[in-house]
């Protein structure tokens, strides 16, 4: 550890707040979220920047009522709205060129179980916060990749221990990590042990999936036996990703570490500002990530059985749990009966699964392109939104508002319409982020015949749609 | 049986939340003509509003929206926004209706006129030439509809509860309104139980599964149950659909009764459905067929890259779909012949060997495979 501190200092004087945190370990005290204060933003300037001087987030002071402005009425309700509206919209414009996506993912959940998280400054604690999250983040993570595994490690009293297996059944996962529940943080934790648990557990993982680590990160310090940066390396060459959400401050050595096993992408490491930021940060790395080259992950043929379901009269034993149950999935090959699905069988290891799981991962394939805005001209074909038929306003009738841009200040449609470039119908706001977050499609391109034979929008020809039969 | 006590059913009754029915009709021409013999489309319709009239008297607070998935396109034919339902329905006409029908109860009466002057739109809309070229119906963009309606709804009604109903436990602790919260997290519909309806004549389309299982999906996150009322046709879709989304799945034997069968087994919602035994069907057909001979494969190959199915490996070790070079490696020798292995002869004992005794040596090396071999 001593050594690892050495290079906290090293690097410039914008480190200043990990700087704080080193001094803040030596004090013996973990709580000291006041030495560097909140680095929340997800440093997107990264690796881009470059040697430009970079300014961290709390040197930027932003007083949350400058943006507010009131209204010609003199109240504040529409200001209100047209912040919520820009909120909505920021989170919805992501990249959405159809990138190769890691759909397959073998990843290990790191949680914090040191003292440091017995703090109370995320209701109720930040342990019981985070184990619920951890909960949702279990299942919103098999819900975006039904064909993944999951293994969830703890650190505690300087220790890795294991929480639950490298396994493909959310109910599992759950489980255990309901079980923390009843217990409290305790002693210090250590990311290398933790790490090197992790990498150990996904040595195993097959070459065409991702191996991937994502650790909850409440502490400013990491006790460990030895040098994390050689731990930090050996990541790097075994291809694991490593992402953190912070809980307190920015981490000198958790920076080094995603950016390192990232490919200089310090995207991924996060500090959560309150608790709806903290179940963001998280659940994102719920979406497959991207594949950067060739080199992270071979691409390969799998051999898959596709079992159909059986409704028997008497109850029999499965063979995965050994319980009682009428009903369930025979292997294709070996004929063994599993109770649910996906799955590897147990007797002959043949991967089992139901073609609705492969259905589940092609929104990520191929992603619904972003809605623009519409400037007032082209404003008045419409009356309503196509999809909830909510009414729009009136365009104004003077000629210098008809011609504003677009787009206003904030991000939003300044006649609160957003086209599909595809179809060119209208929607309102609530229906631009529910189909890019929930449907995944436009349903004006879904129920117009002219081009609909590009089923998503941004389906480029070739690609035959999944049969079913 | 422990839920059948008097104290579940009290608490129970308490959360009684008014139902949204949002019911997707498939009006394809080319299905309803094959079954004009039994059920012709008016009566179809006719049972259609009986039924919507029901669902509306059981709640004030209930509400209905009907779409209709057509060939070529799919849209509502009610609600319909206020401009356009004032000319479908001829303008001022709707206020001498108003006094002729003073005794039925208004909202049936909105609700039918307006159904049926839409309807009457759509038909007047199409063409014979139009309907050459295309005979499919758009489920895809009519169930797109439905749930950007009740997303819609839900959110309008948060609202107006002041976001107070944001259900405990993953609402997301003390932050900001339920409007706002409600798009990242996995938001449920809390205010109002919505379910949606489709009567459903024609079979499915291939070219739709994309969208039509995004839907489903989008609906099975949403807690929405998608009923199926299976008039005639065969859909894999509809019937997965109905499966994920733990709603009804109906095969009709006797189409020419329709409103019984939508009376009897369509009209409880989300609660009462707790109580009773809703009809479902028990085989649904998961299989998957590849994309390389659309055979229905029990063991396929699936590519890492783009999860295209194969039932051999592709020519080349190239996908198909996206021109990945795959790793064929790690099936080892798959589709190989297999090798005969020329072995000496064992030498047998002279002893008699009986064969129970070597049947009780292998049962006893198979049962404890953890036993390391003496």
């Amino acid at each position: 550890m001593a050594d690892s501190d050495e290079d906290y200092i090293a690097t410039d004087d914008e480190e200043i707040g990990a700087h704080n945190v080193g001094k803040g370990r030596h004090r013996g005290g973990a709580g000291g979220s006041s030495a560097a204060g909140r680095n929340g933003a997800r440093s997107k300037n990264g690796n881009k920047s470059g040697g430009a001087q970079k300014r961290e987030r709390w040197e930027d002071i932003k007083r949350s009522w400058d943006n507010v402005v009131e209204g010609e009425d003199g109240s504040l309700s529409s200001t209100v709205a047209g912040l919520l509206e820009a909120g909505k919209r920021k989170r919805l414009l992501k990249d959405t060129t159809p990138l190769q996506r890691g759909i397959i993912r073998h990843l290990i959940l790191i949680l914090d179980l040191s003292s440091a998280m017995m703090e109370k400054d995320f209701r109720p604690t930040r342990y019981l916060l985070s184990l619920r999250y951890a909960c949702d983040f279990v299942r919103e993570y098999f819900e975006q990749n039904p064909i993944s595994q999951l293994g969830v490690l703890g650190m505690r009293d300087g220790l890795a221990v294991r929480v639950s297996d490298l396994s493909g059944n959310p109910v599992d996962h759950i489980e255990a990590i309901g079980k923390l529940r009843l217990d409290e943080g305790k002693g210090a934790p250590s990311l290398q042990n933790a790490l090197e648990m992790s990498r150990a557990a996904l040595f195993h993982a097959p070459s065409h999936g991702t191996r991937e680590v994502v650790i909850v990160f409440g502490a400013l310090l990491s006790s460990d036996p030895g040098d994390i940066h050689q731990t930090i390396n050996h990541l790097v060459e075994d291809k694991i990703r490593v992402s953190v959400v912070g809980l307190s401050a920015q981490v000198a050595v958790c920076r080094e570490l995603c950016k390192k096993t990232n490919a200089g992408d310090e995207s991924v490491y996060g500090v959560a500002l309150d608790d709806k930021h903290f179940r963001e940060l998280l659940l994102d790395t719920t979406i497959p990530p991207v594949t950067r080259s060739a080199r992270m992950s071979a691409s390969s043929l799998l051999m898959m059985g596709f079992p159909s379901r059986m409704v028997e009269k008497t109850a029999s034993l499965c063979a995965c749990h050994s319980t009682l149950t009428k009903g369930g999935y025979l292997c294709s090959r070996c004929s063994t009966k599993v109770c649910a699905l996906p799955m590897e069988c147990p007797a002959c290891g043949l991967t089992l699964i139901l073609s609705t799981h492969l259905a589940r991962s092609y929104h990520h394939l191929f992603p619904l392109k972003n809605w623009v805005e519409v400037p007032w001209k082209a404003a008045s074909k419409s009356t309503h939104c196509y999809a909830c038929q909510i009414p729009f306003p009136h365009p104004p009738t003077k000629p210098e508002e008809l011609s504003a841009p677009a787009k206003t200040a904030t991000g939003t449609s300044v006649s609160s319409r957003y086209a599909c470039t595809i179809c060119h119908n209208h929607f309102c706001i609530d229906c631009d982020v529910f189909c890019h977050e929930t449907l995944y499609n436009c349903p004006a391109c879904q129920s117009s015949v002219p081009k609909a034979k590009v089923s998503n929008g941004a389906r480029g020809g070739g690609g035959d749609p999944m049969e079913v039969d | 049986m422990d839920t059948v006590d008097a104290s579940a059913h009290y608490s129970q009754s308490i959360d009684e939340k008014p139902s949204l029915l949002v019911l997707i009709l498939d009006t394809n021409p080319y299905a309803w003509s094959t079954l004009s013999p039994t059920l012709p489309l008016e009566r179809a319709l006719a049972s259609i509003l009986i039924f919507i009239n029901a669902h509306l008297a059981f709640s004030h607070a209930n509400r209905v929206a009907v779409i209709a998935s057509h060939t070529k396109s799919a849209r509502f034919l009610y609600p319909v926004p206020t401009a356009a339902a004032a000319s479908a329905t001829g303008g001022g006409g709707s206020k001498e209706e108003a006094l002729r029908d003073a005794n039925k109860y208004r909202q049936f009466r909105l609700v039918e006129d307006q159904v049926q002057a839409s309807f009457a739109q759509l038909m007047k809309e199409t063409t014979v030439d139009g309907l050459r070229d295309a005979k499919e119906t758009m489920m895809a963009g009519a169930l797109g509809l439905a749930l950007a309606f009740v997303n819609r709804l839900a959110r309008v009604d948060d609202a107006a509860g002041g976001g107070a109903k944001d259900g405990g436990g993953r609402g997301g602790g003390g932050g900001g309104g339920g409007a706002g919260a409600g798009g990242t997290a996995a938001g449920e519909v809390t205010s109002m139980n919505a379910r949606i309806l489709v009567i459903s004549v024609s079979g499915d389309l291939a070219e739709q599964y994309v969208p039509v299982m995004n839907s489903i999906f989008a609906a099975q996150r949403k807690r929405i149950p998608i009923d199926i009322c299976k008039v005639a046709g065969e859909t894999v879709f509809l019937q997965q659909a109905s499966d994920t989304t733990r709603g009804i799945f109906m095969q009709l034997e006797h189409p020419e009764s329709l409103l019984q069968y939508l009376m009897m087994c369509f009209i409880p919602d989300n609660a009462t459905r707790r109580h009773l035994i809703p009809p479902t069907q028990i085989n649904v057909d998961f299989r998957a067929a590849c994309f390389c001979h659309k055979n229905v494969v029990d063991i396929g190959f699936v590519c890492s890259i783009c999860l295209s199915i194969f039932c051999t490996p592709p020519e080349g070790a190239i996908c198909t779909t996206c021109n990945t070079k795959l790793d064929i490696s790690a099936l080892g020798n798959f589709g190989r012949k297999p090798a005969v292995v020329l072995t000496k002869k064992k030498r047998t004992k002279k002893l008699k060997p009986s064969k129970a005794t070597s049947f009780s040596n292998e049962a006893s090396a198979t049962s404890t495979p953890g036993t390391p071999a003496s």
